[in-house]
C-alpha cells in the first residue's frame, strides 16, 4: 500500500503547490473561473430541468422520455470516458516523461500499475464529473429523488468511472504490446478505427429505427414499452440508468442486480488489467521507446501546399506550412479525424431516421424546429472538432515554442495564422453538415438560408474561441497530442463555446418561433427577412465579440509568457 | 559487479548495440566512450532494465535485470542523460519521493538528504520549486537523488553536461571517493579528459560494437600510438575503416 501512495505523491504535491502559488492576479483569475463554472452549472441545470418538466407535460410519456434521455447522456459519457481513458493511459503508462525515473527505482510493478490507473481515472473523468453534476441535480429535483437518489449517485458513479478507465488501460496495454514498434505512435489511428467499429455496432444493436417504423408498434402501449426498454443491455451506462430509473421513476427493475453487476465489473476489470499489465508492460514500454521513425517527405504535396497558402503574408505562410506538414506527418494528429468521421456519420444518420411523419404536430413546423435545433447541434459538433484541432494549436508548438519566440514574428500573426488555418476546414465541415441534414429534413427555404448563415458566423466564433483559449491555457509539456484537449483549458474552452452557441441560438429563437408558427397557419411565409434581420445583426455582433475577445486574451497570455 | 553478456539491441533494422560483453569490478570507475550515436545511452538503458534487450543478459550486483529487476534496481543509482524532474515539486519533496521509492526510512532519509544537499550546495534552494532551478542546479538535484540510497553501483550517462568547472571538479572527486568506498561507477562520457583522469578502465564503443576495453596503457598499445594521449587513441580506434559503410542514423 505504501509504495502506491508514494507513487501518487508527486501528482498530489504538484497540485497542492500549484494551488498555493500565485499572486493576486492568479487568484482573481481562479475566482473568475469558479464563477464561470458555477454559471455553467446553473445554466445546464436550468436547461435540463426545463426539458424534463416539458417531458412531463407529454401525457404518459414523461418518465419514459426522461429515461431515454438519461440513457443517451450516460452512453455519451461512457464513450467519452472510454476514449479519454485510452488516450490518457497511453500517456500515463507509456509516454509520460517521469517513466524513466520511476522505472529505474525498485518500486513494485503492481503499485506502479494501480498508481497510474488512479491517475488515469482522475485525469480523464473529472470533466465528465463536472458536466454530470447539474444533470443529476436536475433529475433529482424534477423527480423528487431526494437523499436516496444522491446516495445512489454517489455509490454508482465511481463504479461507472472505474470501468472505462480499467478497460482503457487494458486495451492500451494490449494494443501497445501487439502493434509493431513503428506503429505505436499511430495508436490513435487504431483507437479511432476501433471506436468507429464500436460505434457502428452499438448503433446497429440499438436499432433506433425500431422506434420509427410504425408498423412494428400495433399500439401506443407497445411504443411506450419500447421507449422504456434499454437498447443496449450490455453496457454499464444502461446498468447505471436502470438503477437510477428504479430510484427516480419507480421503474420495476431489480436495482440490486444491476448494482451487483456494475460492482463486480468495477472490481474485476482493474484486476484483469493489472494481470495483463504484469505480463506485457515491459515489452510494451520497451517497444514504445523505439517508436521513432524516419520518412521522406513528398515533393508534390509541398508544391500543392505552397500554392494553397500563397495568398498569406510570408510569416503566416511559413507557420501554416509547418503546421499543415506536421499535421499530415504526425499520425497522432490526423488520426483524430477518424473520431470526427464517426461523429459525423452517427449525427447525419440520426437525422435520416427521425420519425417526423408520425408526429401529431404539423410536419412543417416540426421540421423547422428540428432544423433550428440542428444548427445548435452542428455548432456543438464543430466545437467538439475545434477543441480537438484548433485548441491544441498553440500548445503544439510545445518545446519548440522558443523558436517562434526568438524569431522576428509577432505573436499576433502566429495566432491569426492558426485561426485561418482552422477556420477553413471547420467552415466547410459546418456548412456541409447543416446543408445535408437540412436536405434530409426537407426544411423550408428561409430556414435553409438562416441555418447556413448562422453556422457560417458561428464557425468564426468557435474557431477563435478554440485558438484563443488554447493560447490562454497552453500546455507545452504534453506527452500525447490528444491529451491537450482534456486539460483544464479544454474544459474552459468547451464552456465558452457552449455559452456562445447558446447565446446565438437564444437570439434567433424568437423570430424562428414566430416564423414557424406562421408556417403552421399560412403554409408559406412572406417577409421572413424583416423578422430575421435584427436578430441576425445581433448574432453578427456577438460573433465579432467571440472572435476578438478570445484572441486578445490568448495574445495577452502569450506575451506574459515571454516576459 | 556489472556484467553484460552478448547484449544486443535492435531498433527495427538498426543494430544500436551488438553482442556487447563487458564486466566491471567492484570499486572500479569504468569509462564508456564513443562518438555520438554509438550506442552508449542504449546500452545503459538496457542495463537499467528500462529497455528490453533484443538478446543477451545484463546483471547488476549478481541480480539479473530482466528476472529480478527490483533487487537489481535497489542497489543501483542512475543518472540519465536527459533527467526528468517534476517541475512543480520542491527539491526536498522530489528527494523524499525518490527516497520513498527506495524505501529508505525517514530519519535516515532526512539525514542523507541534508548531507547530500549540503554537498551539492543546494541547501538554500531546497524548498524552492524545481521549475525555478537553473539547468546545472537541476542536474545536481538529480545527482543527489541517485545517491540517496547509498547505491553499490552508480550508472551515469553524460554527467558533466551543463555543470560549471567547480562542479565538474567536485563531481570527479565524488566519483573517485565513491569508488574508494567500494561503489562501482559506470560512466558514459564524451570527455576524454574526464575519462583519462578518473577511470581505471575504459571501453570504447562505436556503431554498437565494443571495439576496445582496457586500461589507458592497454588502449594506447591497441591503437599503436606512442604519445598523444587517449584522444589520439580514441580517434584512431573509432576512425571509419570502411568508407562505404552505411552511416549510423541520427534520430
Ligand atoms: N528510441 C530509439 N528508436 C530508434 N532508434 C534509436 C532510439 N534510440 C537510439 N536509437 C539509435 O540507436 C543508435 C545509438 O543511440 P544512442 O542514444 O545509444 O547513442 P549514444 O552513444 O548515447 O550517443 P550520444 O553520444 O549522442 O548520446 C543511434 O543510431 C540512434 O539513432
Ligand atoms: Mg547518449
Amino acid at each position: 500500500m505504501r509504495p502506491l501512495f508514494v507513487l501518487l505523491s508527486p501528482t498530489v504535491i504538484s497540485w497542492r503547490n500549484e494551488l498555493r502559488a500565485g499572486g493576486r492576479a492568479r487568484r482573481l483569475r481562479r475566482l473568475a473561473l469558479i464563477g464561470l463554472g458555477i454559471g455553467f452549472w446553473i445554466g445546464t441545470y436550468w436547461t435540463i430541468r426545463r426539458v424534463l418538466l416539458y417531458f412531463q407535460t407529454v401525457h404518459d410519456l414523461g418518465a419514459a422520455l426522461a429515461y431515454q434521455l438519461l440513457l443517451i447522456i450516460l452512453l455519451t459519457f461512457l464513450s467519452m470516458l472510454l476514449f479519454s481513458n485510452l488516450i490518457t493511459s497511453l500517456s500515463t503508462y507509456f509516454l509520460a516523461r517521469d517513466l524513466e525515473l520511476v522505472r529505474s527505482t525498485p518500486a513494485p510493478a503492481a503499485s506502479f500499475f494501480y498508481a497510474r490507473l488512479i491517475t488515469t481515472t482522475v485525469n480523464s473523468s473529472w470533466m465528465v464529473l463536472f458536466f454530470s453534476f447539474p444533470i443529476f441535480a436536475a433529475y433529482g429535483a424534477v423527480f423528487g429523488g431526494g437523499g436516496e437518489f444522491t446516495l445512489w449517485v454517489a455509490l454508482v458513479l465511481p463504479l461507472f468511472l472505474v470501468i472505462p478507465a480499467a478497460l482503457g488501460a487494458l486495451i492500451t496495454h494490449l494494443l501497445v504490446y501487439s502493434l509493431p514498434a513503428k506503429r505505436i505512435r499511430d495508436i490513435l489511428f487504431f483507437v479511432g478505427l476501433f471506436a468507429f467499429v464500436m460505434l457502428y455496432f452499438l448503433f446497429r444493436f440499438s436499432q433506433p429505427e425500431r422506434l420509427v417504423q410504425p408498423e412494428t408498434f400495433g399500439h401506443f402501449l407497445d411504443f411506450l414499452s419500447a421507449m422504456e426498454t434499454p437498447s443496449s443491455p450490455y453496457l454499464p451506462s444502461t446498468w447505471s440508468a436502470e438503477i437510477f430509473a428504479s430510484v427516480l421513476f419507480d421503474k420495476p427493475t431489480d436495482r440490486w442486480f444491476f448494482f451487483a453487476l456494475i460492482t463486480s465489473y468495477a472490481f474485476f476489470l482493474p484486476l484483469a488489467a493489472s494481470w495483463v499489465s504484469a505480463a506485457v508492460y515491459l515489452s510494451g514500454w520497451s517497444k514504445a521507446q523505439e517508436a521513432r521513425q524516419g520518412r521522406r517527405p513528398s515533393n508534390l504535396l509541398d508544391r500543392i501546399l505552397h500554392w494553397a497558402t500563397h495568398p498569406f503574408p510570408p510569416t503566416a505562410k511559413a507557420i501554416m506550412l509547418k503546421d499543415i506538414k506536421t499535421f499530415l506527418r504526425d499520425t497522432t494528429q490526423w488520426s483524430q479525424l477518424f473520431l470526427l468521421l464517426a461523429l459525423v456519420v452517427v449525427y447525419v444518420y440520426n437525422f435520416k431516421v427521425l420519425p417526423l411523419d408520425r408526429s401529431p404536430i404539423p410536419t412543417e413546423t416540426l421540421r423547422t424546429v428540428i432544423s433550428f435545433t440542428n444548427v445548435a447541434l452542428a455548432g456543438f459538433v464543430l466545437s467538439a472538432v475545434a477543441i480537438r484541432f484548433a485548441f491544441p494549436g498553440v500548445s503544439l508548438e510545445g518545446s519548440a515554442f522558443w523558436i517562434l519566440q526568438s524569431s522576428p514574428i509577432s505573436l499576433k500573426s502566429l495566432l491569426w495564422s492558426k485561426f485561418w488555418l482552422n477556420l477553413v476546414p471547420l467552415l466547410v465541415l459546418g456548412e456541409l453538415l447543416v446543408f445535408f441534414t437540412n436536405l434530409l429534413l426537407r426544411v423550408p427555404l428561409w430556414m435553409m438560408g438562416l441555418s447556413l448563415v448562422t453556422i457560417f458566423l458561428m464557425t468564426f466564433g468557435i474557431t477563435a474561441i478554440g485558438v484563443g483559449i488554447g493560447a490562454l491555457y497552453p500546455k507545452f509539456n504534453y506527452d500525447h497530442v490528444a491529451e491537450i484537449p482534456t486539460s483544464f483549458g479544454g474544459a474552459v474552452c468547451m464552456i465558452f463555446s457552449v455559452a456562445f452557441i447558446g447565446a446565438t441560438v437564444m437570439i434567433e429563437a424568437w423570430p424562428v418561433y414566430v416564423l414557424a408558427m406562421q408556417g403552421l397557419s399560412f403554409g408559406t411565409v412572406t417577409g421572413a427577412g424583416w423578422i430575421l434581420a435584427p436578430s441576425l445583426a445581433g448574432v453578427a455582433v456577438l460573433t465579432v465579440i467571440a472572435v476578438v475577445l478570445p484572441i486578445k486574451l490568448g495574445l495577452k497570455r502569450l506575451e506574459e509568457i515571454c516576459e | 559487479m556489472i556484467r553484460l553478456e552478448n547484449l544486443t539491441k535492435h531498433f527495427g533494422k538498426l543494430a544500436a548495440v551488438e553482442s556487447l560483453s563487458l564486466e566491471v569490478e567492484p570499486g572500479e570507475v569504468f569509462g564508456f566512450l564513443g562518438p555520438n550515436g554509438a550506442g552508449k545511452t542504449t546500452t545503459i538503458r538496457v542495463m537499467m532494465g528500462i529497455l528490453k534487450p533484443t538478446s543477451g543478459r545484463a546483471s547488476l550486483g549478481g541480480y539479473d535485470v530482466a528476472r529480478e529487476p527490483e533487487k537489481a534496481k535497489a542497489i543501483t543509482g542512475f543518472i540519465p542523460d536527459r533527467p526528468f524532474i517534476y517541475e512543480k515539486l520542491s527539491g526536498t519533496e522530489f528527494l523524499k519521493f525518490v527516497g520513498s521509492l527506495h524505501q529508505i526510512d525517514s530519519p535516515l532519509l532526512e539525514r542523507r538528504m541534508a548531507d547530500l544537499l549540503e554537498h551539492f550546495e543546494l541547501s538554500e534552494w531546497k524548498d524552492e520549486l524545481v521549475e525555478g532551478y537553473s539547468h546545472g542546479m537541476k542536474q545536481r538535484l538529480v545527482h543527489c537523488a541517485s545517491l540517496l540510497h547509498e547505491p553499490k553501483i552508480l550508472v551515469v550517462d553524460e554527467p558533466m553536461v551543463g555543470i560549471d568547472p567547480k562542479g565538474t571538479r567536485q563531481l570527479k572527486d565524488l566519483f573517485l571517493s565513491l569508488a574508494k568506498g567500494g561503489t562501482t561507477v559506470f560512466l558514459s562520457t564524451h570527455s576524454i579528459g574526464v575519462a583519462e583522469e578518473i577511470c581505471q578502465r575504459v571501453g570504447i564503443i562505436n556503431r554498437g560494437k565494443l571495439i576496445a576495453v582496457g586500461t589507458m596503457a592497454e588502449l594506447y598499445r591497441m591503437a599503436r600510438i606512442n604519445g598523444g594521449g587517449l584522444e589520439s587513441a580514441f580517434l584512431e580506434l573509432t576512425r571509419d575503416k570502411e568508407p562505404g559503410a552505411p552511416d549510423t542514423k541520427e534520430p
